[in-house]
């Protein structure tokens, strides 16, 4: 066993000299793309009158300190990381996480509120996404429509739909702005919602980079043409991505049933959002699930963040809604940063 | 009857507008090879600030003109970004939408103290005309100036020699170079101009339309748009007949209701969210029937790299 490990460790140190380079432009872009976020969002507050100081350092102090909560917070953001992350491999733009989220979340409610059994929930959920997320591969696929445009479509008719099925057919008889509500009972706690997380997220990595499938999902995005010319197609692969994807953002839609909420509200606050925000994760993460972890975590902090700046001095938590915006702006364009990178390493040789 | 046809019909052209500008802008800039799906977000940011600028001045047309200047701000941004440093445009228009909802809400905030919506300020004037008693149909202006652009614009694609330069940069940008065109700055200039136009229909949908901003003031019609150009075949002029399809679904979905419960004299509570599905389920519906003949420029979303 220590063989074994001692074995992998050589192999990643290896890596590691190989790649140099390479790893260090990933590290500069994650760095400077998260510092660029921070700071135009210091010009923003600053212009408005706050202290950008004081509020970061509400932000990273207060939204970090509870790990317990910080972990569940992260849950579905990892996932809907994750679904933007997995069809981006197989070479498709997954924005339609949010609505994948939703019908997760809204049918591992029903199904975990009827059996009393928040595992078949999870199911559930997991099946919901994955069918509202190949809706969008199979239009892509035998039709030929832009996945983008289905996405956003699909997400405003799962928002306004969801909002219709939850006042109609499972409102909440004691509190009206909620659906039914799982009773505490049967609800899980912070720690299982984060470790069931991070098993979605090692599961996730398991099939992308041990299976043929996931070999494919890597290769199609990577060339389209070479996968034809080894003999697989590439639709199965934008299938696969798609199903997995939005699969695992349904069932982060039900952890946060599951694990913090235990119902639905009729203007979907506690859901709106987290399916953008996992682009922001998916792509700081490298695309990568373990990365995705670590970077859903951070997501989660500055929302956390967010709301207590709010709380103690009344800025509105919108800043972490454009911090991600910049970040994702600066991450999109990793050219920059070798040009960056090309410049200083001149500098030094002069 | 005739009444509510008129007020359909006086609805869908306001729900269209927007949806023309900004289509007819994207077809520009895809032409030229750079796809730019921060339409959604310049459409947030241009009504924010045209609102703005008309509630500090009581100028809708001051209001709409810097609604423009922040489109064509937008799209040089994304411009430098597509053209200049390879980045992902996909990429780089998402990040767009989320910073432009972050901003624009949070500016909101700050100003009014409002979670949800801006106070109402002074509109541009319409076209109202009277078909005796209660039956007018209201054109807004920036609509007809949204059909002369959109014709405009096919003019200038399809019988210019600039529009054929343009358009070589989008199908094959190597070929265009070798023919003498700056593949460069016609890629960006595009983009610059179709995100300006995108931005006089941001900034229409709150001084020229709904009299404020709100923060789901856009809910998607950037998207919508984008769907009009692959339904448009990439035509200026089939874009007109999108915009008026996708304008009518969005102008039926608040105004069904209301005919609906006049006639049947029911109050609809939450059977209002259902109406509110049409336009993306219409959408939806188009784009998957007519999809299948389109043909989107070849080089379309991919970076230009000078050897």
């Amino acid at each position: 066993m220590s063989e074994a490990l001692e074995s992998w460790f050589k192999g990643f140190l290896e890596q590691v000299r190989i790649r140099k380079r390479q790893y260090l432009l990933g590290a500069l872009e994650i760095v400077l793309s998260a510092l660029t976020g921070f700071l135009v969002a210091a010009l923003i507050l600053y212009f408005i009158g706050y202290d950008p100081w004081y509020i970061f350092e509400i932000m990273l102090t207060y939204g970090f300190s509870d790990l317990g909560y910080l972990g569940t917070r992260a849950a579905p953001l990892i996932m809907t990381g994750l679904a933007f992350s997995i069809p981006l491999l197989a070479g498709v733009f997954n924005i339609g996480g949010e609505s994948q989220l939703y019908m997760g979340a809204l049918l591992g409610l029903y199904v975990a509120y009827v059996t009393h059994n928040v595992w078949l929930g999870l199911i559930a959920g997991f099946i919901a996404g994955a069918l509202w997320g190949g809706l969008i591969a199979a239009l892509r696929v035998y039709r030929g429509i832009n996945e983008v445009i289905t996405a956003i479509m699909l997400n405003w008719t799962a928002y306004y739909t969801i909002i219709y099925i939850i006042l109609v057919y499972l409102p909440n008889p004691k509190q009206s702005h909620l659906s039914i509500q799982l009773p505490v009972s049967e609800m899980i706690s912070y720690g299982e919602t984060f470790t069931l997380a991070v098993v979605g997220a090692l599961i996730a990595y398991f099939i992308l980079y041990y299976t043929d499938i996931g070999y494919k999902i890597r290769v199609s995005g990577a060339n389209p043409r070479s996968a034809v010319y080894a003999g697989f197609n590439p639709k199965t692969a934008i299938m696969a991505s798609m199903l997995l994807g939005g699969g695992l953002a349904g069932y982060g839609g039900t952890l946060i049933i599951a694990g913090v909420t235990g119902s639905i509200d009729t203007t979907m606050s506690t859901l709106f959002g987290l399916g953008f925000t996992g682009i922001g994760v998916g792509l700081l993460g490298r695309n990568h699930p373990i990365g995705i972890i670590f970077s859903g975590l951070f997501f989660a902090g500055l929302i956390i963040g967010g709301q207590w700046v709010e709380l103690l001095t009344g800025a509105p938590p919108y800043v972490t809604d454009t911090i991600t915006g910049i970040i994702v702006i600066a991450l999109s364009m990793p050219y920059a940063y070798r040009l960056l990178m090309n410049y200083v390493g001149r500098l030094g040789k002069k | 009857m005739i009444g509510d046809i008129l007020n359909l019909l006086s609805n869908t052209f306001f729900s269209m507008t927007p949806l023309l500008l900004a289509a007819t802008g994207e077809i520009i800039a895809e032409k030229s090879g750079v796809v730019n799906i921060g339409l959604e977000g310049i459409f947030l940011l241009s009504a924010f600030t045209s609102a703005t600028t008309t509630w500090m001045t009581g100028d809708p047309l001051l209001g709409m003109t810097i609604g423009l200047i922040v489109g064509l701000a937008s799209g040089l941004l994304h411009g430098v970004i597509s053209v200049y440093l390879r980045g992902d445009q996909i990429i780089a228009g998402v990040g767009f939408n989320s910073f432009a909802y972050g901003f624009s809400v949070l500016m909101m905030i700050y100003l009014w103290g409002s979670y949800s919506n801006s106070p109402t300020v002074p509109k541009l004037g319409n076209i109202i005309l009277r078909f005796g008693g209660e039956s007018n149909l209201t054109i807004p202006p920036t609509m007809v100036l949204s059909l002369i652009i959109a014709v405009v614009a096919w003019w200038f694609l399809e019988k210019t020699p600039w529009g054929l330069k343009l358009k070589a940069c989008g199908e094959d940008p190597r070929a265009a170079e070798s023919m003498g065109v700056n593949v460069f700055r016609t890629r960006l200039y595009a983009t610059i101009i179709g995100a300006g136009l995108a931005g006089i229909g941001g900034a229409f949908m709150s001084v020229g339309w709904l009299g404020s901003f709100s923060r789901t003031i856009s809910a998607g019609r950037g998207f919508i748009a984008l769907a009009d150009v692959a339904f448009a075949n990439w035509n200026p002029l089939l874009a007109i007949l999108g915009a008026f399809i996708f304008g009518f679904a969005d102008g039926s979905s608040t105004y069904l209701p209301i005919m609906l419960q006049k006639m049947t004299g029911r109050q609809f509570t939450a059977e209002s969210y259902l109406f509110l599905t049409i336009p993306y389920l219409t959408t939806l519906v188009v784009v998957v029937l007519i999809m299948k003949r389109v043909k989107m420029p070849r080089a379309l979303g991919k970076p230009y790299i000078k050897e």
